[in-house]
């Protein structure tokens, strides 16, 4: 088993206190401190080379949990295990295996290129000569890196810089991946790049990865598999196709006409019409009685039946609990 | 313990480079040299004005803050601002996450920047002692292997202070504040305002079981040719015995502290 939580929870306690000169003053003689659950009893696990997509709304204890499974924070109950190890521990010998890439935060030296960082790590991690060699000609190559290795990482575009990081985080080839937000702030095309990376490193080294993304496609590219939460409480645990047949009480059809007609007669949502493509919001069980009706009073050319997008079945998780 | 070795001299080597990436900082920092010098300056004004204090001479001040000069540019104790900024801002995160423990990422860092202000300070001190004739420190092999040490436990005491004050931002978030109280307290007993010889009687023995001293007073006067054997190994062992009290707090204040750490930020 690469990880196994169990019951895990996390809480912290912050300051709170409201904007303003008087406020502040106030809370400087009698601090208000405020107790935070951030993870509330979760459990799960990983087998190796799994790949799973976290989701949840902001606040919702998804980086709380990367955090404890990486090492950075410490339980409050419950426990956890990361290829054997218990992470808040940070052993040396389960970190070298290990890789945490926040999107937000910079790992590289700031005022140096990029290789020199990859230099620090290469002994900081101990990574063989040749090993070391062959990795880096291999990330250089996935992940575009030659023309930005010996430029200074605080000359870099967020993009460039997101890649230069993903190739230092797997110099040492982690055994378990923990991406936080890896594609935040990169256009379309890096995205892209960084999802069909991950996904060939995967099927490479057999590695688990464990994703947070506000973007679904990055979910849906890379994890079969998610696990829902929110306010630190485990929502759902299961594949996607589970996750869309449990929540998605309805279906879009799809249909293209040859002309434009009157959708009246039909009695159901219509998501999107531009003349001569329509969306229709339809309720699973009168998906089939629709569809016959479509094709009986409407000049169609083509009908398809799919499943809603996947961040509105995330939605409708949300608006369940 | 030899992977730790290796990923120090590596970390140093990377503050080292970062440390000569700007011109300008490095003449800046290099520039900030001259602080102990206007120290000196107040100094020289006093004995024209009103003679030697307990008879200290211009040219005794002059080799003092001279000496002084140097050891600006080997202390630790900046380490804590690095400390402070990225506990604060969540960057201590990342140093979380490499297998070699923070201490000594941070002093790697703090190594590397010192190596180079030193490297381009020293040849210039070394050439001034030859040219003034006030810098004749008259150091034989003995004394300055010994100022050697004792420059080397300086800037251990001062990196270990420094690191300890510095895991209270577990608890107070905010450091650095309560180390320039502690800093500017220290001043007065470390030799740093005056010479401790012309303190009062009182400072002076108390500044000679605190810390502060060893960080810049004791190795300069071990320079000057200012200490008795007896002396000299008195100041050894309480640098030592503060460098051991240190060491130890760090390490029975690391664990709650590390356990407190709220890894704020994404």
């Amino acid at each position: 088993m690469a990880i196994d939580v169990d019951a895990l929870v996390k809480r912290f306690f912050v300051n709170r206190r409201s904007p303003g000169l008087r406020s502040s003053i106030r809370h400087v003689l009698r601090p208000e401190r405020h107790e935070v659950t951030a993870l509330s009893g979760v459990s799960f696990r990983m087998t190796q080379g799994e790949i799973v997509g976290f989701l949840g709304p902001n606040g919702a204890g998804k980086t709380s949990l990367l955090k404890c499974l990486s090492g950075l924070l410490h339980p409050t109950e419950g426990s956890a295990r990361v290829l054997g190890h218990v992470p808040h521990r940070r052993e040396p010998a389960f970190l070298r295996q290990i890789s945490l890439v926040m999107g937000q935060r910079n790992s590289l030296f700031w005022d140096l290129p990029a290789l020199d960082a990859y230099e620090v790590n290469r002994t900081i991690y101990q990574i063989p000569r040749r090993e070391y060699t062959e990795s880096l000609d291999e990330l250089v190559e996935l992940l575009r890196l030659q023309s930005l290795l010996r430029k200074p990482v605080r000359v870099l575009s967020l993009g460039e810089r997101m890649r230069c990081e993903l190739a230092g985080a797997l110099l040492h080839r982690p055994r378990v991946l923990f991406l936080d937000e890896p594609t935040l702030g990169l256009d379309v095309t890096a995205q892209s790049a960084v999802r069909s990376f991950l996904a060939d490193y995967n099927r490479r080294y057999g590695a688990t990865i464990l994703l947070t993304s506000h973007y679904m496609a990055d979910v849906t590219a890379l994890a079969s598999r998610v696990i829902v939460i929110d306010h630190g409480t485990l929502r759902f645990d299961g594949d996607l196709t589970t996750l869309t047949r449990r929540y998605a009480d309805h279906r879009v059809v799809k249909v293209r006409l040859t002309e434009r007609a009157p959708l009246g007669a039909l009695d159901v949502d219509t998501v999107t019409d531009d003349g001569l493509t329509v969306s229709l919001r339809v309720s699973t069980d009168d998906v089939p009685a629709v569809a016959a009706r479509v094709l009986a009073v409407l000049p169609v050319e083509d009908l398809s039946i799919e499943e809603p997008p996947i961040d509105e079945v995330v939605r409708a998780v949300f608006a369940d609990g | 313990m030899a992977e730790t070795v290796a990923s120090i001299a590596a970390l140093t080597r990377a503050a080292a480079t970062t440390a000569t990436a700007y011109r300008g900082r490095l003449l800046a920092g290099l520039l900030t040299t001259f602080f102990p010098l206007l120290l000196m300056a107040v100094w020289l004004t006093v004995v024209a004005t009103s003679g030697p204090p307990r008879g200290w001479t211009a040219p005794d001040f002059i080799s003092y803050y001279a000496a002084a000069s140097l050891l600006w540019h080997l202390s630790g104790q900046n380490v804590i601002w690095q400390w402070d900024e990225d506990i604060r801002g969540g960057d201590f995160s990342i140093r979380l996450l490499r297998p070699v423990h923070p201490f000594w990422q941070y002093a790697a860092n703090d190594l590397g920047q010192r190596l180079v202000m030193l490297g381009l300070a020293a040849p210039v001190f070394v050439a001034a002692t030859l040219v003034l004739p006030q810098l004749g420190y008259h150091l034989t092999a003995v004394r300055l292997l010994a100022t050697v040490v004792a420059v080397l436990l300086a800037y251990a005491v001062s990196i270990t202070m420094a690191s300890l004050v510095a895991l209270l931002g577990f608890w107070s978030t905010q450091t650095t504040n309560l180390w320039m109280l502690w800093w500017g307290l220290g001043s007065f007993a470390s030799g740093w305002i005056a010479p401790l010889e012309v303190m009062p009687g009182w400072l002076r023995s108390t500044a000679e079981w605190l810390p502060f001293r060893t960080t810049m007073g004791f190795p300069v006067e071990l320079m000057t040719g200012r200490l008795s054997a007896a002396e000299t190994a008195f100041g050894f062992a309480v640098g030592l015995g503060w460098l051991a009290l240190f060491t130890v707090l760090y390490l029975v204040v690391w664990k709650p502290g590390v356990r407190r750490h709220q890894a704020v930020g994404g």
